[in-house]
């Protein structure tokens, strides 16, 4: 729910809630005043009345039209008390229910005990009541709907600093290296809510910079010392040396390289996350993909593997070519490394994607999970897991959408072109 | 062949020095800009092998202070740093080839001749041994003056062989020299094996000696002691 609904609910509520009791009270006190007032005028009227018989001056039974009814009672009974009734009955007249109110009053005149009864047609309960609710309810409409409307106008006015920060922290990304910088509000918890984001955000970027930094000195770090360790083995292995030294120096040269190679991995990775190819020139991908073609089909034809490529003519692409050159090189040798003996490689090309499909033992672990750096299908298998991970991001880059599937003894990559 | 290694890292740069040297190069070592500097300003070489990472400064810089003072050497450049920008705008900068750190010291060597060969006027695209002789421009390979059919990947491996004589070449050096930086994830070394066969049975088939050595658990070796 929006946060502006929120608001003029609760504000409705309260408003309803007041408005009940109020009204209740308004009901008790207008019916109380208008009660008071009537038997204060009927109370007079019998007082009245008994000071005329106490002068002994003849009484009108009749006051103001209403008949005043003068009663001698037997017993005694204290002076100048009396008695209220009130009473509702049906008049047919009027098709109507009407509200009498009575007022007895008791008096001893000359040693007489009378009681003079008096009485009057008062508003009925229900009518007030009627009245009240109806002008309660008028009044909650109008209130509903101008805090409906004045919610609406205010809080876009009012919130502006929050849609904003709330936007901006939607478009925020690591990868852009912009710090949020919120501008400053009229707002006291929003300038401290932004005050948070930016100092948040600017932390975050700063912990992400540096960390991004270290990983990459250390990749180009590590460059050196492995060309010194490279290089020297190079010079070790002119020297005289027995089948053992050789068999060991061939060991840490097959380590060297696979470390090197990991090292070159984990840089491309940093730079295609740095977006340092970004490219926006249309490259023949075609040719590209068919210059793959070519240089693996020796390799293909090497494994003992039937290697099928349908690559269509002007599929033009605007990708980096160094890109597309790896991507292509890194699916074409998965499909020959985790091939079968006398398996398959079907390679597609056309505008709409690239389907790249090879036999294959099935996966050892989810094929989405592959994507991941340093997962293999294969622990054992010599590759050191990351080709996937690189052609991943190298289509995110480029917004492809990249699916692997495993199918009836197929690993199927389609990659679709935007 | 007179060459100027300009490489901070004493290491390395003794590992080339030694390597050229063996080769019968003559090298001299610049571990600064400042040093190069002058050292180009007093001497002529013929190739220069440039680190883009120096302690004084950038060796992109230092290539446009040779390109500059019109110098005529080669330049191999030789960097930690993969980023295609710099490979590009050290082509772009006059280099001639670019390599990226870590490198086998006979590619490193087998780039060199190349570029040195590109330069060269008359016969430098000879690379001839003995019987056998290699046209680099046009691709072309006579064994004692007969025309040898090689593929374009077997030209390449002689070639390699032929300009690293008497040199273990490994197998990894081999794969990185033939099939690039990005295929070297596959398990080339059979295919090292097969082209290496298929190389040798066409040099017999011919007539030629068969120079190239295995050796034991390391790699292979051009032999020019062989009869």
């Amino acid at each position: 729910m929006k946060l502006v609904n929120k608001f003029t609910l609760w504000y409705i509520s309260i408003t309803l809630f007041v408005m009940l009791i109020g009204g209740t009270i308004a009901y008790y006190r207008v019916k109380k005043e208008i009660d008071d007032g009537e038997i204060e005028r009927l109370k007079n009227l019998n007082n009245k009345t008994a000071e005329q018989i106490r002068l002994g001056v003849a009484t009108e039974l009749q006051t103001n039209g209403r008949p005043i009814e003068i009663a001698k009672l037997d017993s005694n009974v204290v002076s100048n008390t009396c008695e209220v009734k009130e009473s509702s009955f049906y008049n047919p007249n009027i098709n109507h229910k009407e509200c009498r109110l009575t007022v007895n009053s008791y008096y001893t005149i000359n040693d007489q005990s009378y009681r003079i009864s008096s009485y009057n047609y008062v508003t009925k309960t229900s009518q007030i009541l009627r009245g009240l609710i109806s002008s309660f309810l008028l009044i909650l409409l109008l209130l509903a709907v101008l805090i409906g409307i004045s919610a609406r106008l205010v809080s876009n006015r009012i919130l502006r600093p929050f849609h904003v920060a709330l936007d901006r922290i939607h478009h925020f990304s690591l990868r852009d290296k912009k710090p949020m910088q919120l501008p400053e509000t009229r707002t006291k918890e929003f300038n401290e809510l932004n005050d948070f984001l930016n100092k948040m955000t600017d932390k975050v970027l700063e912990d992400y910079n540096a960390l991004k930094e270290f990983s990459e000195n250390a990749s180009h770090e590590l460059q050196t010392p492995l060309a010194i360790m490279r290089t020297k083995l190079d010079l070790l292995m002119e020297t005289e040396l027995n089948d053992d030294q050789a068999q060991l120096i061939g060991n840490i040269q097959a380590g060297i390289d696979k470390l090197s190679r990991i090292n070159q991995s984990l840089i491309l990775l940093n730079k295609l996350e740095n977006h340092e190819f970004e490219t926006s020139v249309n490259i023949p991908f075609c040719r590209a993909t068919r210059e793959a073609a070519a240089t693996f089909s020796e390799l293909m034809d090497m494994h003992a593997l039937e290697f099928e490529s349908h690559v269509e003519e002007k599929v033009h692409l605007p990708v980096h070519p160094a890109l597309a050159d790896i991507l292509l090189n890194n699916l074409l040798s998965n499909a020959i490394r985790h091939n079968i003996p006398g398996g398959k490689v079907v390679l597609s090309l056309n505008r709409q994607g690239l389907i790249i499909k090879n036999t294959g033992e099935a996966p050892e672990v989810p094929t989405e999970q592959l994507f991941q750096r340093f997962k293999k299908g294969n622990q054992s298998s010599a590759s050191i897991g990351v080709g996937l991970a690189i052609v991943k991001q190298i289509c995110d880059l480029n917004s492809y959408r990249i699916s692997y599937v495993y199918e009836e003894n197929w690993h199927i990559m389609d990659i679709r072109f935007p | 062949m007179k060459v100027l290694i300009i490489e901070d890292n004493e290491e390395l740069a003794n590992s080339i020095q030694r390597f050229l040297t063996h080769e019968g190069y003559i090298c001299e070592l610049s571990y600064t800009c400042e040093e190069a500097r002058e050292k180009l300003t007093l001497y002529s070489y013929d190739c220069i092998i440039l680190d883009i990472m120096l302690p004084d400064g950038n060796g992109l810089q230092l290539l446009k202070f040779i390109r500059e003072a019109k110098i005529q050497s080669s330049i191999l450049i030789a960097s930690a740093k993969n980023a295609l920008d710099d490979k590009i705008e050290g082509l772009e900068g006059g280099a001639d080839d670019y390599i990226t750190k870590p490198f086998h010291l006979a590619e490193l060597h087998a780039r060199l001749r190349a570029i040195y060969r590109r330069k060269k006027l008359n016969g430098g695209h000879l690379v001839e041994f003995n019987e056998i002789s290699l046209d680099t421009d046009k691709m072309e390979t006579a064994v004692n003056g007969s025309a040898l059919e090689l593929t374009r990947k077997e030209f390449d491996l002689l070639l390699y062989f032929m300009v690293n004589k008497n040199r273990v070449l490994s197998r990894q050096s081999i794969a990185t020299h033939l099939w690039g930086d990005y295929t070297d994830s596959l398990d080339n070394f059979d295919f090292v094996y097969q082209h290496l066969k298929n190389l040798r049975k066409k040099i017999a088939a011919a007539g030629g000696t068969d120079y190239i050595d295995t050796v034991y658990g390391l790699g292979y070796k051009f032999n020019t002691a062989k009869k």
